[in-house]
């Protein structure tokens, strides 16, 4: 049976001091309920961490609740940063196996109701309690490391490290629902305050509020219409050793390599095929190390393929056409199912000044920890 | 929570550990560890964790062990310009920081460079 999605609802990413958690999660699945006349027979919540940023759980039956679906099974599904899309993946599986036919995924995150610090600690939950919280390093700490031991022994100079963060802005400035609409220089990089060195301020993904809804179908729930529709043709979940300083090669993302083979292998698409990628750019040096895991550059190239302009809107292969997780936002658990929305928006021909041109198939990566898990998807056009 | 490391003392005082050289898994018998290794990374962090504020900016890094075992630990007792990739480094037993929620005082390795 094949998959698809038929409609999304996306929040814009930032401070929303006047908005609850739920409040978000509502907007974003009427709006993506709102597109289609379809009742989904699962609600799942893709979610980090509502214990922590909102004292609030049981997010499932607390948002079908709200939007009326009484009777319907809902639940969250945590995976850290990539809680999202292994919400998306649940429901992908189920819809295209046709145990359902139709499926609402939110992904949901309030991190501003809280204190900074708190969000770092929240964020640290992440990684091992015993060995990388009680030292006292926070995911940024961890990030600072890989990014010392990626520019030392890659050669990779701080200019080449700054264009993705700079090309992530500049796609920002014409995407609605973007959190920095604003393009940066190279500069503004380099002299941003210092967060974990070698990594700065620019460097590093914002804290912000969002929430962001697809509706997942089949064809028995959607009939033969295929318009606005996006087909999901692979997705891969993989996980590999927990923390980033226990593996034999830090700078090898492996849970990205295996889920992006495994993905492709289940589409039938050979790499050469994928025209865009949402990656995740949580960090600069994250985004680097995932394109180089893709196969997209090679090994400590993908800051100089960035700043020759390959992954422009109009590059070879554009990456993070709304401005990814720097400069979009990165609502940790909501991410995941923006980036597939993005896509979404891509394929269906609907991302306005955004819209890449020619494109046939776009790849969604997601991950959570230092790619601890991580998740891929590979959508096309609908036939 | 303190009883959560309370738990695993001896790792933290007598910097032991396990894990299976062929897969990864770690239901082994803890062994302990050689106390000395080279840094592969460092870092610097200026945004602390909450219990860790007084000691921003905080010195990471990543050690490997004489035996090729890793540990994360913060770098003490050392000047900034030695703490640099490739130098020696020796665990010592400090104070880590004070339980929120109990009081206790919660003790483990850190490394100084030779």
């Amino acid at each position: 049976m094949k998959a698809y999605v038929a409609s999304v609802g996306l929040e814009k990413v930032g401070d929303h001091w006047s908005e609850s958690l739920l409040d978000l999660a509502v907007g974003a699945s009427l709006k993506a309920l709102d597109g289609r006349k379809v009742a989904p027979q699962q609600v799942i919540v893709g979610n980090m961490f509502s214990s922590a940023g909102a004292r609030q759980e049981h997010l499932g039956a607390l948002l079908a609740s709200s939007l009326g679906l009484k009777g319907t099974p809902a639940y969250k599904v945590e995976s850290a940063c990539a809680s999202g899309s292994t919400a998306f993946d649940v429901a992908y599986t189920m819809v295209k196996s046709g145990a359902i036919d139709s499926a609402l995924v939110v992904g949901v995150e309030k991190m501003r109701d809280i204190e900074p610090e708190e969000v770092s600690l929240a964020l640290a939950m992440a990684e091992s309690v015993e060995y990388t919280q009680f030292v006292g390093a926070s995911f940024a700490a961890l990030n600072g490391l890989l990014a010392r031991h990626y520019m030392e022994r890659e050669n990779v100079s701080r200019d080449e490290l700054s264009a993705l963060p700079v090309l992530s802005h500049a796609n920002a400035v014409t995407a609605e629902h973007a959190q920095f609409r604003k393009a940066i220089t190279p500069e503004v990089v380099s002299r941003s305050a210092m967060v974990a060195d070698p990594l700065r301020l620019f460097d590093c993904a914002p804290v912000g509020d969002g929430a962001a809804a697809a509706l997942v179908v089949n064809e028995n729930a959607i009939g033969r219409a295929k318009s606005g529709l996006a087909e999901i043709l692979g997705g891969a979940i993989a996980t590999t050793e927990f923390s980033v300083y226990e593996r034999k090669d830090m700078l090898r993302f492996e849970a990205t390599e295996m889920a992006f083979k495994r993905a492709l292998e289940q589409a039938g698409l050979p790499a050469s095929k994928v025209g865009l990628i949402e990656t995740h750019d949580a960090f600069s040096v994250v985004a680097a190390l995932s394109l180089e895991a893709m196969g997209v550059s090679k090994r400590g190239m993908a800051g100089k393929d960035a700043k020759e302009g390959r992954f422009d809107l109009d590059g070879d292969i554009p990456i993070n056409t709304f401005g990814g997780l720097k400069a979009r936002g990165h609502p940790v658990g909501a991410t995941g199912v923006y980036q597939i929305a993005e896509a979404y928006l891509q394929l269906t021909g609907a991302a306005g000044k955004n819209q890449a041109k020619d494109l046939d198939y776009a790849v969604t990566q997601n991950v959570g920890g230092v790619d601890t898990s991580a998740v891929v998807h590979v959508f096309g056009r609908a036939r | 929570m303190a009883i959560q490391f309370w738990r695993i003392r001896d790792r933290y005082y007598r910097l032991m550990g396990n894990r299976c050289d062929d897969c990864g898994a770690r239901n082994l018998a803890d062994k302990d560890m050689p106390r000395t290794g080279k840094i592969l990374t460092h870092t610097q962090l200026h945004e602390p964790l909450p219990g860790f504020e007084s000691e921003v900016p905080l010195n990471l890094a990543v050690i490997e062990l004489q035996n090729g075992a890793r540990v994360l630990a913060q770098i003490v007792d050392t000047p900034q310009e030695k703490i640099e990739t490739g130098a020696k480094a020796r665990a010592v037993i400090r104070r880590v920081r004070v339980d929120g929620d109990s009081g206790q005082i919660l003790y483990g390795y850190k490394f100084v460079v030779e």
